[in-house]
């Protein structure tokens, strides 16, 4: 709950999402142009998804698979049948002037999704998911370049027929909070189906419907419990073009506010779609769209049936983000921080377990979910960065466990030095002689310091134990600080009480 | 069809959904047209019934790439092109 619903307790915020998602293939969904990206326009296109006339889609193999995942991993139904649609409007990021989706028979129905929102566990029912084809972009130019002012449009069709899911939740979500720990969750769930990479510009669209209506229409004890009659009397608004979890949690935190302010000063909330504009930091009215009924959803006769209920049994898929981290705390005995961190992607929880898998769980836990997420973090790189170099962390994690150079070298001289100048850990350790010192020359250089330092001696002994930490120091500079800073104050007490 | 005519407000509207400005005359002339075009539809009415082609379901291609068009050639019938673009009118 944020502060404002709080403090305006009478009035209660419902939100519903659509958010499409790019599923990763190599061709779009029914052509073999590569979906790969390129800064050429016009490049990845054939008659297929130019639209040009006599071309015959044919549906991709791997955009059903994707689906099937999808369903699988949010408990959805498939179908025994299920069937493609055109969806006609006109405008020119449309080549053929209607869009491939499916309407009333969609691949997947009736799913749903575990999400932690601030500690409590929520299940948000995922009414339907569908698969159809992403349009093109359009760039508007001159006259400013808004889409309003511009003197004309260039066209580029390498994004037109990108796979895409289109996944419609219930309206389930009571604040801008939730929806952001939502989408967290679902693009982590995709990322580990391997089906969706999150680096992908524009890898993820979200429209949300908001309303705010009484709270008195809550049945008791159950958020998600809103009568029909409540949601349909409230008017909503479609906000579009949100681009990521923070920016819907940005954008409908604003409209929250705004149909918030608008009821408080006794004025209508209009049913209307309005376009979230990042920059500003605020929604604005788009002129009406089209009605339902208005995109004559007809039938593509082009593409037969699909009758792939039987594939939810014969395609598997990994371990899911939410299992896994009951898994990690059950055996490796993490607590749910921890656990949450390492498994926030699939490359970061198979690398903790390789890790874990050879040393202490617990020592691998800090080196990967703290130190290494934590330098990566501060770089703003990612695990998978650093692919094929996994070992040379895994090789530093063991010069820890096996005591041979100390833990906060480890991270500050040779992980650092690893990510900022590309060196292998033995490299560093050498370079930079940080092998621990062996015992003589420890005891070699606390004799030194003591016969050099005859004040801090005197110091000591006439009881000021403070003087002890500046030999400590002396100590652990002769030894370039490889050497213990606990033994080294043991080893000066032994030697100076002799 | 319980009425042959097509009323102008009709016309107007998927006028507008196809982004295209009709003058008074123009939508009175369409409106006799499109009554027109419906009832060609209805001559199907008059086509027996027959069966289906053998049903055909999961028709599907392997993920596998296969050679785009030159970007030339795709450009090739647009009216206006602009830095390997299509080039159109401003679209708001």
């Amino acid at each position: 709950m944020t502060a404002q619903t709080v403090q305006q307790g009478d009035l209660v915020t419902v939100i519903g999402l659509e958010v499409h998602v790019q599923l990763e293939t190599d061709t779009k969904i029914f052509c073999g142009c590569s979906t790969e990206q390129t800064d050429e326009p016009n490049e990845n296109v054939c008659p297929v998804c130019l639209g040009l006339p006599g071309a015959l889609p044919v549906l991709n193999e791997a955009a059903v698979e994707a689906a099937v995942k999808i369903g699988k991993a949010i408990d959805a139904d498939i179908p025994e049948e299920t069937r493609f649609h055109r969806k006609n409007y006109y405008y020119p990021d449309l080549p053929k002037n209607f869009q491939i989706t499916q309407y009333d028979e969609p691949i997947c129905a009736d799913g749903d999704l575990e999400v932690a929102v601030e500690g409590d566990r929520r299940t948000v029912t995922i009414e339907r998911a569908h698969l159809e084809e992403d349009p093109g972009s359009l760039q508007h130019v001159g006259g400013g370049g808004g889409i309003d002012s511009a003197d004309y449009t260039r066209v580029d069709y390498n994004r037109a027929g990108t796979p895409l899911m289109e996944i419609v939740t219930a309206p389930d979500f009571r604040s801008p909070s939730e929806v952001r720990a939502f989408l967290a969750e679902l693009e982590e769930v995709l990322e580990y189906l391997g089906v969706f990479d999150a680096e992908r510009d524009g890898s993820l669209r979200i429209d949300a419907n908001l309303s705010i209506i009484p709270e008195a229409e809550i049945e008791s004890g159950d958020v998600t419990d809103i009568g029909a009659d409540a949601l349909a009397a409230a008017n909503r608004t479609e906000v579009k073009n949100i681009s990521s979890h923070k920016g819907a949690e940005k954008a409908l935190a604003y409209e929250e506010t705004r149909q918030k302010n608008a009821i408080q000063r006794g004025r209508a909330v209009e049913q209307e779609t309005r376009h979230w504009d990042e920059s500003r930091g605020i929604t604005v009215s788009m002129r009406s769209k089209e009605e339902e009924k208005d995109y004559r959803y007809f039938e593509e006769a082009d593409l037969p049936p699909l009758r792939v209920s039987g594939w939810k049994e014969e395609i598997a898929i990994p371990e899911l983000p939410s299992a896994r981290r009951e898994r990690f705390q059950a055996e490796y005995g993490l607590n749910e921080e921890a656990a949450s961190k390492l498994t926030s992607t699939k490359q970061v929880a198979d690398f903790y377990e390789d890790v874990a898998g050879e040393f202490d769980p617990d020592l691998a836990a800090t080196w990967v979910a703290d130190n290494l997420l934590g330098e990566l973090n501060y770089r703003d790189m990612d695990i998978v960065e650093l692919e094929g170099r996994l070992e040379e962390v895994t090789r530093l994690v063991e010069l820890v466990a096996e005591d041979e150079i100390t833990a906060k070298n480890a991270h500050e001289t040779v992980l650092r030095g690893m990510l900022d100048d590309g060196e292998a850990p033995d490299e560093i350790v050498e370079e930079e002689g940080l092998g621990k010192t062996d015992e003589d020359e420890v005891q070699q250089a606390v004799v030194e310091a003591i016969d050099e330092n005859p004040d801090a001696v005197d110091d000591y002994e006439s009881g000021d134990d403070g003087a002890i930490n500046f030999l400590v120091g002396q100590v652990m500079q002769k030894t370039g600080g490889s050497a213990d800073p606990g033994d080294v104050n043991q080893l000066l007490r032994a030697e100076l009480e002799q | 069809m319980s009425d042959d005519a097509v009323n102008p407000e009709e016309v107007r509207h998927v006028a507008g959904l196809a982004r295209v400005d009709l003058d008074d005359d123009e939508v009175d002339r369409f409106a006799g047209q499109f009554a027109d075009i419906l009832e060609y539809f209805e001559t199907l009415d008059e086509v027996p019934e027959v069966d289906r082609e053998a049903e055909l379901t999961n028709v599907m291609r392997p993920d596998e790439e296969r050679d785009s068009l030159d970007r030339e050639a795709a450009l090739e019938n647009a009216p206006e092109t602009e830095d390997g673009y299509f080039k159109g009118p401003n679209v708001s």
